[in-house]
């Protein structure tokens, strides 16, 4: 049956719109790659838009020996690993019992929990019981206060009630105690689910800047988010592409701040491909429980 | 109270042996939750006192509602409580119908490599941090070297300086967080009309309606209570308005619509150490943020679709 007009318009105008949008979504990041590749003449004048001109990889050799990036690249790495790890533990701890029924004091414990989804104590305070507890300018206060996320905590938990009786009540026969029940029949149910949390506690981490800013100190300490952001915003760039040994100018401010910009966001988009099939679903499961 | 069960073991001790690993579990959560976010609630009584390093928490001296008068009467403070309410509402209201027509027109895609391609271009913003977006921001905005500004001289013969006015800043701002957010949350969206019984469409095809007709009467109406629940939960995040992003975009120039709480309190309580005077800002911002999800439960609840 052929479509009507007025469909064949709807259609058209959905494949349209969309492309836009999948376009204004594109086009900024090959702006800053391309300003990123090319050289300082084309990048001062302005001409650069998405194609690189005259391609050189000097920005991201001048970054990678004139600043800390390596080092601070290393200890996102660090932050997200550890932290990640850290988290998924503590929120899959916190969900499973709470998924019990005959967990005592469950529904109090719950609304406890979602109470701090709506209120909390605030910035000033938090900072106090930090640095009470001696960790300022230490990885702890970037992982500690951050160890349920209690968004994610209701995800898994709604998850965990999902998991079909008989499959328990058959294992318990048996005589699995809880912990074997989690980790041996529990858990490898959950797949979809604890990826899909991995991969937003990973990017949590990764992307950190507020807390880093606030708790840590020490630049070598510091992450690669907050260190591009003192990049763009201080004088380093103007210092480092204008120094005067150079008798011709290899580099511009522009073009550095857009490699160092570029260096933040790889990882980013090297991960992304392969856990985007996973996390559709997580969301929806997510979504359409919660 | 301890009823014999039949194999001879009581109720009371039944229940002690299936909740003793689980208590056990849960131990560690609940220290966490009690040190990091059950213990700093406490310390919000330092917006009533005058707070001093040597002094402590309990040591500071008691000064009632001092801060909250100082707070108040300071214009610059009740500039910032405007600018933080009048950029989150405008945030909220400007920024929600886009996820949803995205999912809307993601939903009607036939091709599935059109589909798989343009959900991962939409999607990736939302996992890259303001660093990012406000560095690209900034790039592309720029007077000098910025894409934006040569397509703009070649189109219209001069260039503009978006970031440095207060009305296309705010543009921008706003601009900014649908591109990051609008694709992510449009799951959520998509989610909810992948939930809407397939039956209507094929009655509503029988009875000759077009697309857009399905759209409005079906889809729609489909996703309210959706629409309704996130809508409610936003709420909370209307005095809350996210460091980073204003953070990033800020300059002087458009300081008076630009500064926002949160700023605020960085600049003022982790810089320049006036503690209680920024936990008084907090202790207000939060009780509003409570209000406002707690009044819009009552709202919705007249709708028959609310959170509890």
């Amino acid at each position: 049956m052929r479509e009507t007009i007025g469909n064949r318009i709807f259609y058209v105008c959905n494949y349209a719109l969309l492309t836009l949008a999948g376009l204004i979504c594109l086009l900024p990041l090959l702006n800053v790659l391309a300003l990123s590749l090319s050289e300082p003449a084309a990048v001062l004048a302005g001409k650069v838009t998405i194609i690189p001109i005259a391609l050189q990889l000097d920005s991201y050799a001048q970054l990678m020996t004139g600043t800390s990036v390596v080092r601070s690249f290393y200890n996102s790495l660090v932050i997200t690993l550890v932290g990640t790890c850290l988290c998924m533990l503590a929120t899959i701890l916190a969900a499973y019992p709470l998924s019990k029924r005959y967990f005592v004091a469950r529904k109090f414990l719950t609304l406890a929990i979602v109470f701090t989804m709506i209120f909390n104590g605030g910035l000033i305070p938090s900072y106090l019981v930090i640095k009470s507890l001696g960790l300022i300018n230490d990885y702890g206060a970037l992982w500690l206060p951050a160890l349920v996320s209690a968004y994610n905590m209701l995800i898994l938990k709604t998850f965990f009630e999902g998991i079909p009786e008989e499959l328990i009540d058959a294992s318990r026969m048996d005589g699995c105690g809880e912990l074997r029940l989690l980790t041996r029949i529990v858990l490898p149910l959950s797949g979809p689910v604890l990826a899909t949390l991995t991969l937003f506690y990973g990017v949590g981490f990764w992307n950190s800047f507020m807390n880093v800013l606030i708790y840590i100190n020490s630049s070598d300490k510091m992450n690669l988010t907050v260190m591009v952001q003192q990049m763009i915003s201080s004088q380093m760039l103007e210092t480092l592409s204008l120094r005067q040994d150079e008798v011709e100018q290899l580099t511009t401010p522009e073009g550095l701040k857009a490699a160092a910009i570029m260096i933040l966001i790889m990882p980013m988009l090297v991960v992304y491909p392969f856990v985007q099939r996973f996390f559709v679903k997580g969301v929806m499961i997510g979504a359409i429980k919660g | 109270m301890n009823t014999q069960l039949k194999d001879g073991g009581s109720a009371l001790s039944k229940t002690l042996k299936q909740n003793l690993p689980l208590l056990l579990m849960f131990a560690p959560v609940a220290a966490y939750f009690l040190i990091f976010k059950y213990a700093p609630m406490v310390g919000l009584v330092i917006a009533f006192k005058q707070y001093g390093l040597a002094d402590g928490i309990w040591g500071s001296p008691w000064t009632g509602l001092d801060n909250f008068n100082l707070l108040f009467s300071n214009p610059q403070m009740v500039n910032i409580i405007r600018n933080t309410l009048v950029l989150s509402l405008l945030k909220i209201i400007v920024g929600f119908p886009f996820p949803i027509m995205l999912a809307l027109l993601l939903n009607e895609v036939k091709a599935l490599w059109f589909k798989r391609v343009t959900q991962t271009l939409v999607y990736m913003p939302h996992f890259l941090n303001w660093v990012i977006i406000g560095g690209m921001v900034i790039t592309l905005f720029s007077l000098e070297s910025g894409m934006i500004n040569q397509v703009l001289e070649q189109l219209v013969g001069y260039r503009y300086a978006f970031l440095y006015n207060e009305w296309s800043w705010i543009s921008v701002f706003l601009g900014s967080g649908i591109w990051k957010e609008a694709g992510f949350s449009a799951i959520i969206y998509l989610a909810a009309i992948t939930a809407i019984d397939p039956g209507l469409y094929e009655s509503a095809a029988l009875d000759g309606a077009s697309k857009w007709r399905m759209m409005w009467h079906i889809t729609l109406p489909g996703i309210r209570p959706t629409v309704i629940i996130l809508l409610i939960l936003s709420m909370e995040s209307v005095m809350d308005l996210g460091f980073d992003q204003i953070y990033m975009l800020q300059n002087r120039v458009v300081n008076n619509i630009a500064d926002v709480i949160p700023t605020y309190m960085y600049r003022m309580g982790i810089q320049g150490g006036q503690f209680s005077l920024t936990t008084a800002m907090g202790l207000f911002s939060s009780l509003v943020g409570l209000i406002l999800i707690v009044t819009s439960n009552q709202i919705a609840k007249k709708f028959n679709q609310s959170l509890w």
